[in-house]
């Protein structure tokens, strides 16, 4: 006789091991929702559920946050409300690290059904896990081994329809632990009591048995929160690339600019840059600043910046160049000018993983040219793509150390949008706090987005 | 900050009952429900439609969220025969189907199964004025099915259409009397982006202030949205 079945708990806890410090982790509906309680509340990963909660813990009795599964959950500290479209956006655009699901069925390649059994056929209950497992570098199974009455859930091919092709990386059951790799299924861990033989009995599937097959643990492991905050700008972008694509915020005048981080990145010094941003550098040329206000142009005038992608790049003068003007018209940085909406739209779609969308600004101007253009309902419509950028740097009001960010009036502008559209994240604050001290209703750019953080020195002047 | 009760005469947009602020629901509608999993819904609006005898309504809506005790949900509308079609990420759960699993089973209701993700981005793409999006998701999966396929680095990517409605039901924690919004928890869920997505949106708050009494900086959804409020009672 084998072994009991584990409980839900156990299967969480040993889920849990595939967890690592800083991880972003999407929870779908059923067991994975057992998985953030049995962590403690100061623990360094975010736990994300569709209904829009971001950073929660355990199951409560009561309160106005639920997660995928509905079950009433609490924030932990450093916790956030946000809504579905951009927990879809966090999925599908690549920030997710894990996912884990609870599939009715994995085939041996990784397919899986979720929430479909055959006495509801014909449901279709993709919920989110589309877009989890779309979008999650690891996908993790949770699952009973046979359920209902001795159904086998591990399959050759899956006979019902399925939510996603060759997503499942690892599967976890009541019995055993199964990686799902090129070859097909190897089993690498059996629950006590259990013996390979008894998971091959209730496994459809061809199972290998790993030479290193070994009896489960149910250890949580202890993730501490990775350290974001940099002493100075000039640490947070020493790693910057020659070449890379960089997001700058603002808006037209010194309001909502990084202008610590501008000069951390000039005294890098790193040449080749591509900027995108809503000016190029004009709030010295503008009403809004003054002669030596730091923007766009210390780059500029530094020789570093090979492109600007902007809707307002040139100054408003046309008497007064700005420095980005003059190098251009020198030949020494190219430039791609976007009407501002559409350059919102086209960074939005980068950091939500939308490839390419179709707008009908600009149809039927000299922005259209070369464009694909579609008439849908009657009305014209333009092909526009994504953005993404290597590094982005931002301007916030308050931090946590987790990285959640607040902003303050208009300084909000373009940076929760560029937050998302940037392998490193930098942002730039006038004050740190500890997790827990920023409203979880009042944070606009969750932490999971930001990978750095400075601390704007308080005698730091916007002017040189 | 002062709170406007639903005795006082109506400033603009604050509406003296439920079935008043649906004027203009008719036959046929389609009609987006926020609300996720039993969380932040709607739920003296849907008490409000069901009293009306409008029907062969479209709802657009994350669940049906199952009959409880004391509680009124989507699947009660549809036990009223009110309802022909839900599009619906996980319309219900399969264990436990109630009213929509037997009006479906039955052939009295259409269901149209759309991954969250997709139908999120679908009326996001609707509410800010995009004609349709290339998402990634879906790849292999009758998701994609039947759908315009193109590469876009190297990966498939399907065509998805824009999607508005003509009624848009919301639930709010509180508002101004402008419309300005703010939600509670995960309350907030759908409201944000449906709020964007229909030609008249209603919203059910527990208190409404008057301007100047959200904070600014809070304001998740802005009055430009909002046509119509209606306290909870």
């Amino acid at each position: 006789m084998p072994g009991p079945h584990l409980d839900a708990t156990r299967m969480v806890r040993r889920a849990a091991q595939e967890l690592f410090p800083g991880a972003v982790v999407a929870i779908g509906t059923g067991l994975p929702c057992y998985l953030p309680g049995e962590f403690p509340p100061g623990a360094g990963a975010w736990f994300l559920a569709d209904s829009g909660v971001l950073g929660y813990r355990g199951l409560e009795t009561d309160g106005a946050a639920v997660d995928a599964g509905g079950n009433a959950v609490a924030l932990r500290p450093g916790g956030a409300f946000t809504g579905v479209v951009d927990v879809a956006g966090i999925l599908r655009g690549g920030h997710t690290d894990i996912a884990i699901l609870q599939p009715s069925q994995v085939a041996a390649n990784g397919d899986f059904v979720h929430w479909t059994t055959e006495s509801t056929q014909g449901l279709f209950a993709p919920g989110s896990a589309v877009d989890m497992a779309y979008g999650a570098s690891k996908v993790v199974a949770v699952m009973p081994h046979t359920y209902p009455q001795g159904r086998k859930n591990i399959v050759t091919s899956c006979n019902l329809p399925v939510d996603g092709v060759g997503r499942i990386d690892i599967i976890i059951t009541d019995a055993a632990v199964i990686k799902v790799g090129p070859a097909g299924l190897e089993l690498m861990e059996i629950a006590p009591g259990w013996t390979t033989d008894d998971i091959v009995a209730i496994t459809d599937a061809p199972l290998t048995i790993s030479s290193g097959v070994k009896e489960m643990t149910f250890n949580v492991p202890t993730l501490e929160p990775p350290n974001k905050v940099y002493a100075t700008a000039f640490e947070a972008l020493a790693d910057v690339p020659e070449g890379s694509v960089i997001n700058v915020d603002g808006f037209a005048g010194p309001g909502g600019m990084a202008h610590y981080l501008m000069v951390g990145l000039r005294d890098v010094g790193v040449k080749g840059l591509q900027l995108i941003s809503n000016t190029a550098g004009i709030a010295r040329m503008s009403a809004f600043g003054a002669p030596n206000i730091i923007d766009h142009s210390i780059l500029v005038e530094n020789n570093q910046v090979a492109k600007a992608t902007a809707s307002y790049p040139v100054s408003p003068s046309a008497s007064r160049a700005s420095a980005f003007e003059e190098a251009y018209n020198r030949g020494e940085s190219k430039l791609e000018v976007v009407p501002q909406g559409t350059l919102a739209e086209r960074l939005r779609c980068g950091g939500a993983g939308v490839a390419a969308f179709y707008t009908p600004t600009g149809a039927g101007t000299l922005l259209a040219e070369g464009k694909e253009t579609r008439t849908i309902d009657g009305k014209e419509y333009i092909l526009e793509t994504g953005l993404r950028a290597d590094f982005c740097i931002i301007r916030g009001h308050k931090a946590d150390t987790l990285g959640n960010v607040v902003y303050k009036g208009t300084s909000r502008n373009f940076n929760p949008v560029m937050a998302t559209t940037a392998k490193i994240t930098v942002v730039e604050v006038d004050e740190i706090v500890e997790p827990g001290e920023l409203g979880p209703e009042e944070i606009v750019t969750p932490g999971l987005f930001v990978d750095r953080i400075v601390l704007r020195p308080p005698d730091f002047s916007a002017y040189l | 900050m002062t709170s406007v009760s639903d005795n006082t005469s109506r400033p603009g947009k604050v509406f003296p009952s439920a079935q008043a602020a649906l004027d203009g629901l008719t036959q046929g509608a389609s009609v987006l429900i926020a609300g996720f999993a039993g969380c932040g819904i709607p739920e003296n609006l849907l008490r409000g439609l069901a009293e009306t005898d409008v029907g062969d309504l479209t709802l657009i809506c994350q669940g049906t969220w199952i009959q409880e005790s004391g509680r009124f949900g989507i699947a009660d509308l549809v036990a009223s025969g009110q309802v022909r079609k839900i599009i619906s990420p996980m319309p219900f759960y399969p264990e436990d189907g109630g009213p929509v699993k037997s009006h479906w089973e039955s052939g009295k209701l259409e269901l149209e199964i759309v991954p969250q993700g997709i139908l999120a981005e679908r009326l996001r793409a609707g509410g800010a004025g995009i004609g349709g999006v290339f998402l990634p998701t879906g790849s292999g999966t009758r998701f994609a099915e039947g759908k315009e396929t193109r590469q876009f680095d190297g990966r498939d990517h399907f065509f998805e259409v824009a999607l508005k409605a003509d009624f848009a039901l919301l639930r709010a924690k509180s508002a101004d009397t402008l419309g300005n919004l703010v939600y509670e928890g995960a309350g907030r869920n759908w409201n944000p982006t449906m709020a964007m997505a229909a030609r008249v949106t209603v919203v059910e708050v527990d208190q409404v202030y008057e301007p100047g009494g959200l904070d600014p900086e809070s304001v998740i959804t802005q009055a430009i949205f909002i046509d119509r409020l209606v306290l909870t009672s």
